[in-house]
């Protein structure tokens, strides 16, 4: 199996990344992709998400549906989606499925973060159990071209950052090869 | 070695997803280092095996069999990669029904759905310039993709050359 970590960290309430490294590839998705549902599971409306991808050197296609469906739970539940500091290549492939239209990519963390709806009062009210790929997402139009460079989305005006005493250092899913 | 101008390496290897991350590594650093195609083609071809054999091990070639890949370079001319099954594998098509499902999902109102699906069509479809699907005379299939350097028809593979400022003094 091909290496790759997904790591899911809490921020606050409302806001999870989860930083991907390695090559997310046919032998290693289906399972290590799942680290990702579970810490879905439970997740009060409106929670948002941010893919790190740093440390992400591959991923193929059924890696980039899995993120379409997470898509499509995340936002139905009011929740926003944004990729962060991702390859040339990582983009490239985001671009030519037309994924970058559907979520912000951004130059770092702290500009993704800052991107994302402020924590306020939690919402209580828990979200349905995610399970992979059961509802349909509607994809846009393929994109004819990618951009020969990577789209850098500029980072948006800072806002107030989240709580320090909301953000939580346990709960994180280390899932490791 | 065909001749000088054009370069064939084949692999075969078993129907298993775990010997993949290889064969990127050697995709990607193959076209870095014996092509003209700049870096950027280089990456997008390592995701076109990928799919390519993906799909071979998934549906052609059942688990114990093996699959084929070609690499043929024409030298600044063309990048060719057929990926062939042996037709033994249980979700096996023909041919004319992958060419047919190719088109249907090529159409600009089509609209994927779920997890799987993509591969063939938004990227290997997009990165290349021609795909062929051909039944095997010894069964299976076989799908070559050719992507050229320079041909005035396609988008080209070579380096964009960075534009010159001449200042007089």
């Amino acid at each position: 199996m091909t290496e790759v970590t997904i790591l899911v960290e809490n921020i606050n309430p409302t806001l999870k990344v989860a930083h991907i490294s390695g090559q997310l590839d046919e032998s290693n998705v289906d399972e290590k992709i799942q680290g990702i549902y579970k810490a879905l599971e439970n997740a009060p409306k409106g929670l948002s998400m941010i893919f790190d991808m740093q440390g992400l050197d591959y991923m193929n296609s059924k890696s980039i549906g899995y993120l379409t469906d997470l898509y499509g739970k995340i936002t139905e539940l009011g929740g926003k989606v944004a990729i962060c500091s991702a390859k040339p290549n990582i983009l490239d492939i985001l671009q030519v499925v037309g994924l970058t239209q559907l979520m912000q990519n951004y130059e770092s963390i702290d500009a993704a973060k800052a991107a994302m709806p402020t924590a306020t009062t939690p919402v209580v009210e828990p979200a349905p159990v995610a399970q992979p790929a059961t509802t349909p997402v509607v994809e846009p139009a393929p994109v004819a071209q990618p951009a020969t460079t990577p789209v850098v989305e500029p980072a948006p005006a800072p806002v107030t950052p989240a709580d320090p005493s909301q953000v939580t250092s346990d709960g994180a899913y280390k899932f490791e090869s | 070695m065909e001749d000088n101008t054009k370069t064939k390496i084949t692999i075969t290897l078993p129907t298993n997803a775990y010997f993949m991350s290889g064969i990127r590594d050697f995709t990607l650093n193959m076209i870095k280092n014996t092509t003209n195609f700049e870096e950027k083609w280089a990456f997008r071809f390592q995701s076109v095996v990928d799919e390519l054999c993906n799909n071979a091990i998934e549906y052609g070639s059942s688990p114990g069999s093996e699959i084929r890949i070609t690499f043929m370079y024409a030298k600044d001319d063309y990048l060719e990669i057929d990926v062939e099954d042996t037709g033994t594998g249980k979700n096996r098509m023909k041919a004319a029904e992958l060419q047919k499902l190719f088109d249907e999902r090529r159409e600009p109102a089509y609209q994927f759905t779920g997890i799987r699906g993509r591969g063939l069509v938004k990227i290997i479809g997009e990165w290349s310039d021609e795909i062929k699907f051909e039944d095997r005379a010894e069964g299976g299939l076989r799908v070559s993709v050719k992507k050229f350097l320079k041909d005035p028809r396609f988008k080209s593979g070579l380096p964009q050359k960075a534009e010159t400022i001449v200042l007089n003094s």
